[in-house]
């Protein structure tokens, strides 16, 4: 009996006895928590195209760069910013509306990394681009996303309180002089070292949902920014340990659980907060 | 010479043109609706969130049209469910959605491995398409079309006042279940061209470049369709020669299209726009 | 008010040959020229589509003038809002009242230009947003979240932060649409002692009535500024058709049934289709009866039967 208890236990603990699963739990925390940080002025910002957008179009960059022999992460960084700033630029010379351009944009990016990718012959997996490869991730990928993640936490948590004026208040932060455009593109360029340091450990496609989910389930708990920004990046972190665990056991894509959990947490709060909501209301109407 | 015809040799190659021309005709023509909704993000949202149904319709051996379009509705139902209980954002409410749509089929294709799906849901595989899934690409096809053709001008009103439309006696509900059934039932046909990643992209494109050229709404459609089913089908054609990467040919070109119709469209295009700027400041430099 | 910022010296504003032209080639302004002075409350008017709200960005720092140029007090616009010297009291519609801030942090806001790189409030902060909050009276309110706010409410939280930051320079945009009576004439007191303070107050407004009523000054404003200087002599009816023209319906009691009732002659004008004017008896007016008597008739028939 004791005996089964212990192998039981034993087999339970199996993933942090290995060395690369032990990688992918710090790896996929950094980067949850990166996200999830920046996912907060995405969803209060109403940016969730854009979060798409942007990882989408880090692709051509990131097969460009490899052709060209420099770093990925430059190549993803500069595509993903340049796909930002020609947004911007068509939105305010053309009549078209700023959700159509983004699609036009991203997905024309996208399609030309796709042709590009399949013309350079290369041992590059586009799966491994598009879906991530967490627990292949060499140790200098696993010190360039250390890195990227450290410069976009830093300068998220010390600049937090402008961030958050020019999501919530633009004409106020520009009022009292603070430069509202550096601080939008500032935004926009962690969110796309965000998505080059996530690249590595959720892929192009699913970094998205990390880049949206845990801000949103943050904000259906609470009505204080800093409250929001803890509970997103506890949230995600936990969601990110608790997916690559199970991922182990199922022999599934790491990704995919990391940000099915984080969903079940999304919907569970949603569900758990109806309930409550609804004994607010009944309350209130008792009140009145 | 004889290498510029030479994909006209081969019945696939045949096949893929027609079929991908059928499909960039009616996204092009359903663009039109999308683009000035406001829609790029649902179109994106649903076109992913038919993975999962893809994923299963292939496992249990039903068409990839049935699996696709009921996971297709159960997406925009669940993002319907969402915003309407919380606070949360729209767009916000969208991305948790279909990102999580996805992420389950990625899980169910990761769970049981068969390349080729994955292959042919995430980067569309037309030239290697089935005789049977060409048959279903059709069927939604046509049915995408006659219902446009029925009711476009419902739609067009929908689309540009939904409490006239309302006013009007005619159901804005239903027709925003309607527009989203065929924003649907494209993505699906869509999804063996050019994959669920680019599905947006013929979903957008068209329509955007449709109304950089012209102001009348009837054009706009047959103009966005028009587009659509040329760079389909040139598209196709190209990607005889580009390993087969169709969906990123098609798009590519479509992209080319828009950046051309951006800087030279006589009206509304960049040129044209500097040109009316300089002269009201000459106006105003004289008054 | 313990703030550092403490020798209160006005400030001018000045508008000279400002014209905007748009990106699309619309020209919302031409040759628009002011000059204001602190220590009175003036009034932007202008019907929609007249470069009203133009105008106010481009004193805002928003657009940037083609031609002419806005100065405060000489400095560039862009100076002067580094110093912290311009406050802005939004429309009830720019604001996201389902952001995740609380009325004392949406307070602290003002104090930001005050305060170092990473925004560390400090006492001195701290007293400014409690003292701010106090004077419009809604220190009991600090801790709720802002879309937890009635209409009123929430427009005294922005003057509140336009207090906390000292702002010499105010602009309101549209401060009393969706707001009651009671929190319009609060809020037209407190602007008044603010006026008395030195501070310059610009409102943007399509609430001809009130006009007269707290407005030192107004702006007319017709894609141009048509005139400028103190209620008395601007805001008179020839200027206002002026500046309304076709969009100004007058109501000519000149013309008009109440001259059957006592003689005197007054002119009702207001940007709303259809005035309403009410008698000495409290009944209802009109420039033409005929035809409308009826439908008077008819409804008095239809409650009598009830």
């Amino acid at each position: 009996m004791m005996d089964d208890v212990l192998k039981f236990a034993t087999f339970l603990g199996e993933p942090f006895a290995e060395d690369f699963m032990l990688q992918a739990f710090v790896i996929g925390s950094l980067v949850a928590a990166v996200c999830a940080v920046l996912s907060c002025f995405l969803v209060l910002r109403g940016w969730s195209l854009m979060g798409d957008a942007i990882s989408h179009a880090v692709l051509p960059g990131i097969v460009l760069a490899y052709i060209a022999g420099i770093p990925l992460a430059f190549g993803a960084f500069a595509s993903g910013l340049f796909c930002a700033v020609s947004t911007g630029w068509i939105k305010n010379n053309s009549r078209i509306k700023e959700d159509t351009v983004m699609g036009v944009v991203f997905t024309g990016m996208f399609a030309v990394g796709l042709v590009l990718f399949s013309r350079t012959p290369s041992d590059m997996h586009l799966d491994h681009i598009l879906f991530g490869n967490i627990l292949g991730i060499t140790t200098a990928q696993m010190r360039e996303t250390a890195i990227l993640s450290a410069i976009v936490l830093a300068t998220v948590l010390l600049l937090r309180r402008d961030l958050m004026l020019v999501c919530f208040d633009p004409s106020h932060a520009r009022v009292i002089g603070r430069p509202v455009k550096t601080l939008t593109y500032l935004l926009l360029i962690l969110l796309s070292l965000a998505i080059v340091a996530a690249m590595k450990a959720a892929g192009l496609i699913l970094v998205i949902a990390m880049l949206i989910t845990p801000g949103a389930t943050a904000l259906l708990l609470t009505k204080r920014f800093d409250r929001m920004l803890a509970l997103a990046t506890t949230i995600a972190v936990g969601s990110a340990i608790t997916g690559i665990y199970i991922s182990y056991f199922a022999a599934a894509s790491t990704a995919a659980c990391i940000v099915l959990v984080q969903a079940l947490v999304f919907v569970s709060t949603l569900l758990a907060r109806r309930t409550g909501a609804s004994a607010d209301q009944s309350n209130s109407s008792l009140n009145k | 010479m004889t290498t510029w015809l030479t994909p006209f040799d081969y019945d696939y190659m045949v096949t893929a043109m027609w079929t991908c021309t059928l499909i960039g005709a009616v996204c092009g023509l359903l663009s039109g609706f999308i683009t000035l909704k406001g829609w790029s993000l649902m179109g994106d949202a649903l076109s992913h969130a038919v993975v999962p149904g893809v994923a299963i319709a292939y496992l249990v051996g039903l068409p990839f049209a049935v699996g696709a379009f009921t996971s297709g509705i159960l997406a925009a139902g669940a993002m319907a469910f969402v915003k309407m209980k919380t606070p949360v954002r729209e767009d916000a409410v969208i991305g948790i959605v279909f990102t999580s749509f996805f992420a389950f089929g990625l899980l169910l294709i990761s769970l049981y491995p068969s390349p080729i799906a994955l292959k042919t849901i995430i980067y569309g595989n037309i030239l290697g398409i089935s005789p049977s899934d060409v048959l279903q690409v059709v069927i939604v096809a046509a049915i995408c079309l006659v219902v446009i053709a029925l009711k476009w001008r419902d739609l067009l009103l929908f689309c540009f006042d939904p409490n006239q439309a309302r006013a009007l006696g005619l159901r804005a509900g239903f027709l925003h279940v309607l527009l989203l059934l065929l924003l649907s039932a494209t993505a699906v046909a869509a999804l063996q061209a050019v994959g669920a990643i680019l599905v947006i992209a013929v979903l957008v494109i068209p329509g955007a470049t449709a109304y950089l050229l012209t102001d009348r709404f009837g054009v706009m459609l047959l103009l966005g369709s028009a587009l659509g089913a040329i760079t389909s089908l040139v598209g196709a054609y190209a990607s005889f020669f580009v390993n087969g990467e169709t969906g990123g040919c098609i798009v590519t070109l479509q992209a080319l299209v828009f950046l051309l119709a951006l800087a030279f469209a006589p009206k509304h295009g960049l040129l044209a726009g500097r040109r009316a700027r300089r002269s009201a400041q000459n106006e105003g430099a004289l008054s | 008010m313990p703030t550092p910022a403490a020798p209160r010296e006005t400030l001018t504003l000045e508008a000279a040959g400002v014209a905007v032209t748009y990106p699309n080639g619309h020209t919302a302004l031409r040759d628009a020229s002011f000059r204001l002075d602190g220590g009175t409350i003036c009034a932007l008017v202008g019907v929609n589509g007249s470069g009203k709200s133009t105008l106010f960005k481009a004193l805002m720092g928003f657009v940037a003038p083609t031609r002419g140029a806005v100065t405060i007090n000489g400095k560039p616009v862009r100076a002067a809002q580094k110093q912290s010297w311009v406050a802005y009291v939004p429309q009830a519609e720019e604001v996201d009242w389902t952001f995740p801030v609380s009325v004392h942090d949406v307070v602290m806001m003002g104090r930001y230009g005050y305060m170092n790189f990473l925004r560390i409030p400090r006492a001195a902060d701290r007293a400014a947003v409690e003292q701010s909050l106090r004077r419009v009276g809604m220190w009991e309110f600090r801790d709720r979240q802002i879309g937890e706010l009635s209409g009123g409410q929430k427009k005294r939280v922005f003057v509140a932060r336009a207090l906390a930051q000292n702002g010499r320079l105010i602009l309101l945009d549209e401060p009393f649409t969706g707001v009651d009576v009671n929190t319009e004439e609060a809020i037209t007191a407190l602007l008044r002692e603010l006026r008395t303070e030195g501070r310059l107050i610009l409102v943007s407004t399509h609430n001809l009535g009130s006009v007269p009523e707290f407005c030192d000054q107004v702006v007319l404003i017709n894609r141009t500024v048509l005139a400028y200087g103190p209620t008395a002599t601007v805001f008179t009816p020839e200027n206002l058709i002026a500046a309304f023209g076709g969009a100004l319906r007058h109501f000519d009691f000149d013309r008009s049934t109440v001259n059957d009732h006592d003689g005197r002659q007054v002119t009702v004008l207001t940007d709303d289709e259809r005035p309403l004017v009410l008698g000495k008896k409290g009944h209802l007016e009109y420039l033409d009866r005929t035809g409308r008597q009826e439908l008077i008739d008819e409804r008095e028939k239809e409650q009598e039967k009830k």
